[in-house]
């Protein structure tokens, strides 16, 4: 049975390597019975074992954060002296469950149910000089092979605001891009359990999300409040990758290749809202430059590096009125590399990716405790196409408790990105998505 | 005739820009007596509670503070976001680094002496609480 899974000529390239495609394909180690298996055997052990823990971590980590947040809805503030600023400490907790009635999405087995669909938050911020903040949160999440319950610091920066106009934060920090790139992965700031996933992949946050670097924002008055105005945030720094991220699996998951290293690189944007004199209304822009991205990947012994520049270009408009939210993004991105191997008789490749995606949103509050919202989004790229109608319900059962439930009615499997789980795909395939989470915050 | 004419049309103008800017808030707004504003323009007071402006003349961080569910209409007159949005705002900024979300009271009275013992606070209090340790803010 094993041999199915590996196919009979298979050597694992590491075992790290070996652990990640362990906790992807099987299920139970049992797979692995016979002589030729006994290491593996003992490998998948060594994971279920790690797994279990994490799994048990996270109950507890929700249960902590939900009782924290049961015992006090505001934030908690820890004052240290009556003459040093107080710390002020929030934190999330969130919880999914996804069933899909064909293939295996974001999550492993979603075709049997998953809750591989998880995100913890605590973040603490305090202002200890005249004009200045300082900021850091720690981040967990698990999203099918990405993640993995390995907790990281999401942000940690210093921000200085010389005046409304011009501010400077450096450190580690979120990028901000769209409506909803820096908040991605906060299931309280919106109404829907999965974004349009085109555009806001659940399992690309390490090459999406965030940076080390430094950041210059501010909001610009046009001449007189009547005409609105500008709100900035340029960026430049490095983005870090990770080893279990979405970048890295999306590779593992084409079962060709295994992903050797994985290069940080250079990332430079900045997005821009025109919030106008109309209450609720603003456009925006933003674009996004990651140069010089590499990795490599090992397949049948060859080595193959390749590297790349990707340009992103996000276009958004959101209308807040009355209990109305209408919003709309399109997003293009571009990337353009070049391969080499390891073995010399092998020539030099290139290759180009241009997708498309784009949305509609609404979404309506009935009462402070009952929204209900839609979406259609589409996704394409070279043949490829995603398309997704999703309807929504949020309930917010307290201030600090949150459930949501959402059905996807998709055509099309372009966003699987995992050929290991979902052998046979097909552009003409209709399939649904029910997605429930539950959230705590405080 | 003309100037007249001209001078009147003048008037109906500003006139009407004083209309447009007045803001007729169902509250009151209220701050740490560290506070040394004694008046907001209504766009100032929305660049406030929209983020845009953080930090008071001298330094001193702002620190916004609400009362859910009481003061609902005078927090839409002042942002244009119901109380709803305004969380969602909020969160959205604190979770991504951009910003530290409004401290919350659970009735006027806990408002007005969370605003009193922190410096750099404002607020939006029922017009009928009893503003004790703090400072009237007016709004032009």
């Amino acid at each position: 049975m094993a041999d199915s899974l590996f196919g009979q000529d298979y050597e694992p390239a590491g075992q790290a390597q070996l652990e990640v495609t362990v906790r992807a394909r099987s299920a139970s180690c049992a797979v692995f019975s016979g002589h030729k298996w006994r290491q593996q055997k003992q490998i998948c052990k060594t994971t279920m074992k790690k797994h279990t823990k994490k799994e048990t971590k996270k109950v507890l980590l929700t249960a902590a954060l939900g009782a924290a947040a049961a015992c006090n809805t505001h934030a908690y503030d820890l004052t240290l002296g009556t003459n040093i600023p107080p710390i002020t400490v929030h934190g999330t907790a969130s919880q999914g469950y996804l069933l899909s009635s064909d293939y295996n999405y974001l999550a492993n087995d979603t075709k049997n149910g998953s809750f591989q669909f998880s995100e913890f938050g605590l973040n603490v911020s305090m202002n200890p000089f005249p004009r200045t903040r300082v900021a850091v949160q720690g981040f967990d999440f698990d999203v099918g092979n990405a993640g993995q319950y390995d907790p990281f610091l999401d942000y940690a920066l210093i921000e200085y605001t010389f005046n409304d106009k011009v501010g400077l934060r450096a450190g580690r920090i979120r990028r901000p891009a769209g409506i909803y790139n820096d908040i991605q992965d906060i299931d309280l700031a919106r109404t829907f359990v999965l974004l349009p996933q085109g555009m806001y992949d659940a399992r690309w946050r390490d090459w999406s999300a965030g940076l080390d670097g430094a950041e210059v924002f501010g909001d610009i008055q046009l001449p007189t409040h009547k005409l609105g105005d500008i709100s900035y945030a340029f960026y430049a720094g490095q983005v870090e990758m990770q080893e279990n991220g979405g970048i890295a699996r999306y590779i593992d998951g084409t079962g060709m290749a295994m992903v050797s290293t994985l290069d940080d690189c250079p990332a430079y944007g900045g997005q821009l809202w025109y919030n106008t004199p109309v209450d609720g209304l603003r456009f925006g822009a933003s674009i996004s430059y990651l140069a010089n991205f590499g990795f490599t990947v090992s397949s049948g012994g060859v080595l193959a590096h390749s590297i790349g520049d990707s340009l992103t270009q996000q276009y958004s408009a959101e209308y807040l009125w009355k209990n109305w939210t209408f919003q709309a993004e399109f997003q293009t991105y571009d990337y353009t590399g070049k391969t080499h191997y390891s073995l010399s008789f092998i020539p030099e490749g290139s290759s180009n990716d241009n997708p498309d995606s784009w949305y509609g949103a609404v979404s309506y509050r009935f009462n402070k405790h009952v929204q209900a919202g839609t979406y259609y989004s589409a996704w394409v790229d070279a043949g490829q196409k995603q398309n997704d109608i999703a309807v929504s319900l949020r309930l917010d059962l307290t201030d600090w408790w949150v459930f949501k439930v959402e059905g996807h009615a998709i055509e099309g499997t372009g966003l699987l990105r995992d050929m290991v789980d979902n052998p046979h795909t097909s552009n003409n395939s209709y399939w649904y998505m029910l997605a429930v989470k539950t959230t705590f915050s405080f | 005739m003309k100037p007249t004419l001209k001078k009147l049309g003048l008037v109906f103008v500003l006139a009407g820009v004083a209309a447009f800017r007045a803001l007729a808030l169902d509250g009151v707004v209220i701050a740490n007596s560290s506070v040394a504003a004694d008046s907001l323009t209504a766009d100032a007071l929305k660049d406030i509670y929209t983020g845009k402006t953080k930090y008071w003349d001298g330094g001193q961080a702002i620190v916004i503070a609400v009362l859910p569910d009481k003061t609902d209409a005078a927090l839409q007159q002042a942002c244009g976001m119901d109380s709803s949005s305004f969380k969602t705002f909020w969160q959205r900024l604190a979770f991504s680094g951009r910003g530290q979300e409004p401290k919350r009271a659970d009735d006027a009275a806990g408002l007005v002496a969370l605003v009193s013992s922190t410096k750099g606070a404002i607020a939006i209090v029922p017009a009928d609480a009893a503003l004790n340790g703090v400072k009237k803010i007016d709004i032009k």
